[in-house]
């Protein structure tokens, strides 16, 4: 398996190389997205808080000038900033922009780094050389910064401290700001009544519905059941081909990478979109089997991401034990992997299962079959007691599933 | 030093309702100021156990431990950790803060010293920090002051152990197999820092060893215990082979450090 | 506080608790057994139900109701089910908890034999486990076949140190292949059973996907072609009470929403994941019980999903208004982190904390120098984590009526306008995407 890694195929040099240059584009950027992160944040913050007072909140705008101009305008500052100053992207990441024997940056090498910047890193090309172009021309380059046995600055007093404090302090007043009112506040008291019904019924449901309620949780708990004997089905096999140890070679890496990304996307996506999705396909006449296809779909991400990344930590050296008896491919994965992460896939299906229970109560809420609907139905018409009961049934089966299946991963592990 | 001696021992007995093991059994010996008294027995033998029922880390079962004619088993808990600020501590595994600084850990010491709302904002005194810096330069650690504690080698992290105990100024120094996660040179450097200590400070210390050529070479008297019992109790020089045997059993053989 | 060491007592209390666990994991092994098959009464319900159900008599149209005489007769015939297969073969049950029954006399367990324990068992165990008063260890039904039940592990090691003894190398029986097994019949019978009934509860319906495939073709391509007509100007119809929002507005709205929930939140998880952890609560019976009330909330808070806390504070605080996904957020957030903080904190080295209890150290000196030290970079890494969570959550909870960006998710879905709905959701993968990254390249650095 190891050997693919060396072969001398053109393609996977090409892959090679593009991946080395791409771990030094990483390093050369990596205090420049920073800091160029933090300076689009305060800009944005300060022309809309300034748009905000002068315009009125209508008329509150992000940039005040073009996007284009805005864009420009921070990655030159940024870029200023890394030239001439320390900058918290240099702080954070622990380097140090120094000439050769660490001497201080002269005028002229940082001049020639501000300038070198823009043809050798922002088109990305002259990263390609090592080093690279601009750390040639200025002779400057990222030197790791020493902290020895001076005390150091308690975190209130470094620049990055007080600027996330004070970014931190904006922005939570903003967020206050924008999503809570007064009369919410209000509300959140006088209205306290409206609800009591539904805390009522958790001591105290109401019996009578409580049989077809139950029925409707034996659905839900089966939308779960489905959906992740059918994802577990799905997902162990491509996990396979989704973990970057076992895919090489430039066919494997394309494949590796393709699932990888088809998976982060799906992940990214609610159930519950899913579930509308769905429920157009299918339409509503099968409304509990939509709710299941969502939940599918999700878990197959999910479990894929979770098993993958369970096979990328498994021990090589059980691999290389079995390989050298003279085994084949195949063998390997039988002899070497199974046996590390059959019980491992287990635990994350259990808890794949265990989350599922939950999102099943939750896509009913579209319509999608299941306890939620009822829930949904009992809200939407005002009768909190109903909707305490079937609350109650909820929190009890989730409880219990969750228990027994943390029992169950703790035995397994 | 009184006749009763400096830290006295009686009857003590300590049962572990978890599994039901008797650890210690009816023990009974005191200790005069200024001794170096060494613990040695098997891995069991009830070593930790009696050290940390002396500054009741466990509460015993029954009998009495006394420093300087104080009960310390009947003490309520507030009075008790006010005892425990003059008993220092050492443990086998260091027992830092590994994700906060040498000077943090070392000061932690003075947290019986410091009252608590202080220590909560992480307020020590000015005096406590000079003590701190103190300590440190004693175990030749001031230069690392302010780098973290995982970051040192385990011989560094025993060190500051012991500044750490160091700064309780304590009259009785209670020591856990000091040495037995440490190289052979370390083990014995760490136990010189203990030697000059107990010598300079007059501060009594009790450390239980595994290593008996540690025992006899630091120890100005040495106990044994076997399966919670006082077995021997005298000089370094009275362990013969026969009694060696019946410390460590038939088949056990010496095993020399330097 | 004296108490006797008498030798003979402690052996005594010591085999008193593993013969506790012997007779706990006896009547969990049965119980399991009996709601097996108690599934299986459920299933065979349900198909006559669902299937044949012109010939039930009085007709009654739902698994969960049964003529009067119908619950006597299922508990009835599921324990004699449970116990002829607890006699013939190992059970899934005693699998489960690692039990098989061994004979006391003879070499094996004759066809008689078990035939006798059942029969005896009918009085033993019905009858105020009146079998089970004499000698817990072996009940009347055992002593009566000449069995016990035991656990196989146990019977293991024995048979190994007599073989020991004697100096005889012992020969491991092999392991029966799982299929040949009652256990590994039963286990593949009840998956298939599972399929079935799964199959037949959630009407899954393989034709109508196939049926209606160019349909949601249809609808995946126009989300697959997004309209970002909408994203930084206003639709000038949608118009929300607080004026009209383009997706980029709502967009940072729902980032700030999941902002000041994920605070919120964690300021309150912190202290009281202290509160729910058992190490730090053990001193006292009383600590004890505040423990038990904490992750009680816990559990409790955690069991109901986000979306639908938002559909409560939807009706509490205002339909449509940020606040109450604020809130819904917020209070998911409090217990999913107060119970991840608090497992940290139960699984912290005990050693620092000794130390500090050994230098003099109070309570809250301990917790503040010894526990939060250790646990607060995994705290960050879950705070992080949850945000990562409340950002995915939070695009849909306006569903509900709790705002944000999910609004014009599902408004633009009521319309009809399916290429602006795949604009918003390109944006809200894009965000979600961005975010897992960001918080997952945090962590890795946080938790050195
Ligand atoms: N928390 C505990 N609960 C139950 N039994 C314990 C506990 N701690 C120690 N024991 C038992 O008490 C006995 C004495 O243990 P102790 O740790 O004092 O021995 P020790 O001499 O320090 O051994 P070592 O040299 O391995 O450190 C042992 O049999 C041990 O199993
Ligand atoms: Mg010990």
């Amino acid at each position: 398996m190891s050997s693919a890694g060396r072969s001398t195929k053109p393609l996977s040099q090409l892959i090679n190389l593009l991946g080395r240059s791409l771990g030094q584009i990483q390093k050369a950027w990596e205090p420049f997205i920073v800091d160029f992160a933090i300076i689009a944040t305060t800009w944005i913050l300060i022309t809309y808080t300034y748009s905000w007072f002068t315009r009125g909140p209508e008329l509150a705008t992000y940039f005040l000038v073009p996007w284009w101009l805005f864009l420009i305008g921070s990655v030159e500052i940024a870029v200023l900033w890394e030239s001439f100053g320390v900058s918290l992207g240099h702080t954070l990441f622990r380097v140090r922009l120094l000439g050769a024997d660490r001497r201080p940056p002269t005028l002229r090498q940082a001049v020639v780094y501000f300038f070198g910047w823009h043809i050798s890193a922002l088109p990305l090309a002259g990263l390609l050389a090592s080093p690279p172009l601009h750390e040639r021309w200025s002779g400057l380059r990222f030197h790791p910064l020493i902290v020895d046995s001076i005390r150091p600055r308690p975190w209130y007093r470094r620049s990055i401290g007080i600027y996330l404090m004070a970014l931190f302090v904006v922005v939570s007043v903003a967020a206050v700001g924008v999503t809570i009112t007064f009369q919410n506040l209000v509300r959140l008291f006088s209205d306290a009544y409206r609800v009591a019904p539904l805390w009522r019924a958790l001591v105290n449901p109401n019996l009578a519905i409580l049989k077809d309620s139950f029925s409707d949780l034996i659905v839900t708990i089966f939308m779960a059941v489905m959906a992740t004997l059918f994802a577990t089905i799905i997902a162990v096999p491509i996990s396979f081909f989704a973990a970057r140890n076992l895919t090489q070679g430039a066919i494997g890496r394309t494949v590796y990478t393709i699932l990888r990304g088809i998976m982060s996307i799906f992940r990214s996506i609610e159930p519950i979109v899913w579930a509308i999705v769905f429920l157009v396909w299918v339409t509503s006449a099968h409304a509990s089997f939509a709710g299941v296809l969502a939940l599918w779909i999700h878990s197959i991400a999910d479990l894929t991401k979770l098993y993958a990344e369970r096979l990328e930590s498994i021990d090589e050296g059980l691999m290389e034990a079995i390989s050298a008896t003279g085994a084949s491919r195949f063998q390997v994965l039988r002899y070497g992997v199974v046996p590390q992460i059959v019980n491992p896939y287990i635990s994350f299906t259990l808890y794949r299962f265990d989350i599922n229970v939950r999102m099943a109560t939750v896509v009913g809420l579209v319509g999608a079959g299941g306890i939620g609907g009822r829930l949904i139905a009992y809200l939407s018409g005002q009768r909190y007691a109903n909707a305490g009961t079937v609350m109650l049934l909820i929190v009890v089966a989730v409880w219990a599933i969750d228990y027994l299946s943390s029992r169950l991963r703790s035995k397994l592990l | 030093m009184e006749q009763s001696g400096h830290l006295a021992i009686k009857n003590l007995t300590k049962v572990y309702e978890r599994g039901q093991v008797v650890a210690l059994k009816d023990l009974s010996f005191s200790v005069k100021k200024g001794e170096f008294l060494v613990v040695i027995g098997l891995s069991g033998s009830g070593k930790s156990t009696l050290l940390r029922c002396i500054n009741r880390l466990i509460e015993p079962t029954s009998g009495s431990v006394s420093l300087d004619g104080v009960d310390v088993t009947s003490l309520p808990s507030s009075r008790m950790r006010r005892m425990r600020r003059g008993m220092g501590m050492v443990f086998q595994h260091f027992n830092l803060i590994s994700r906060s600084t040498v000077l943090t850990n070392v000061l932690t010491g003075r947290l019986g010293y410091t009252p608590v709302w202080k220590s909560m904002a992480g307020w020590f005194s000015k005096a406590d920090h000079e003590l701190a810096m103190k300590s440190l330069e004693r175990v030749g650690l001031e230069e690392k002051a302010y780098v973290r504690a995982d970051e040192l080698s385990g011989g560094q992290q025993q060190r500051v152990g012991i500044a750490r105990a160091l700064m309780q100024q304590p009259s009785l120094l209670l020591v856990d197999e000091p040495v037995s996660a440490l190289d052979p040179a370390t083990s014995n450097s760490i136990m010189q820092y203990f030697e000059e200590i107990n010598q300079s400070d007059d501060i009594t210390v009790l450390t239980s060893l595994h290593f008996l050529s540690l025992a006899r070479r630091y120890g100005t008297r040495i106990i044994a215990l076997k399966g919670g019992e006082l077995v021997f109790d005298g000089l370094p020089s009275d362990i013969d082979d026969s009694r060696f045997k019946e410390i460590y059993g038939e088949e056990a053989e010496e095993v020399e450090v330097r | 506080m004296d108490q006797r060491l008498d030798g003979s007592t402690l052996l005594g209390n010591l085999l008193h608790t593993r013969a506790r666990t012997a007779l706990k994991n006896r009547a969990f092994s049965f119980l399991l057994d009996w709601m097996i098959w108690g599934y299986v009464a459920y299933a065979v319900m349900f198909f006559l139900n669902h299937y044949w159900y012109t010939w039930i008599p009085g007709h009654w149209y739902d698994t969960l109701t049964l003529p009067s005489w119908g619950w006597p007769l299922t508990i009835i015939a599921t324990l004699e089910l449970t116990v002829i297969c607890r006699n013939f073969g190992r059970s899934l049950g005693m699998r489960a908890f690692g039990l098989d029954l061994y004979p006391t006399s003879g070499e094996r367990i004759s066809f008689v034999r078990r035939l006798l324990r059942i029969a005896v068992w009918q009085l033993s165990v019905p009858v105020a486990c009146v079998g089970f008063w004499s000698n817990p260890a072996v009940p009347l039904h055992d002593r009566a076949a000449g069995t016990v039940l035991r656990s196989t592990r146990e019977v293991d090691r024995e048979e190994t140190d007599a073989n020991d003894a004697l100096g005889i190398a012992r020969v491991r029986k092999p392991e029966k292949r799982a299929l040949t097994t009652q256990w590994g019949i039963m286990s593949l019978f009840l998956l298939g059973l599972t399929f079935w009934l799964g199959w037949t509860i959630i009407e899954a319906n393989l034709s109508v996907l196939t049926r209606r495939a160019d349909k949601a073709g249809d609808l995946f391509q126009k989300i697959a072609r997004p309209d970002f007509r909408y994203f930084f100007k206003e639709d000038p119809i949608f118009v929300l009470r607080r004026g009209s929002f383009a997706i980029l507005d709502l967009m940072v709205l729902t980032l700030l929403m999941t902002l000041l929930s994920t605070v919120l939140g964690t300021a309150v998880a912190f202290p009281l994941s202290f509160l729910g952890a058992r190490n730090i609560m053990s001193f006292h019976p009383v600590g004890l019980v505040i423990y038990t009330v904490v992750r009680g909330f816990f559990n409790i808070v955690r069991a109901i999903e986000t979306l639908l806390w938002a559909t409560i504070f939807a009706v509490w605080v205002g339909w449509g208004s940020p606040f109450a996904g604020v809130l819904a957020l917020t209070v998911h957030t409090i217990a999913a982190l107060g119970k991840l903080f608090s497992e940290q904190v139960e699984g912290i080295d005990k050693g620092p904390s000794e130390a500090i209890r050994a230098a003099g150290g109070n309570f809250f000196q301990v917790i503040r120098y010894a526990v939060i030290p250790q646990v607060v970079p995994a705290f960050w890494a879950f705070t992080l984590y949850r945000w990562d969570i409340n950002v995915r959550m939070s695009t849909v909870i306006a569903l509900v009526g709790a705002g944000g960006v999910g609004t014009l998710l599902f408004y633009y879905k009521n319309e009809g306008q399916w290429s602006i709905v795949g604009s918003v959701v390109v944006s809200i993968v894009v965000v979600v995407w961005l975010m897992d990254y960001l918080s997952g390249w945090l962590r890795e650095r946080i938790v050195r």
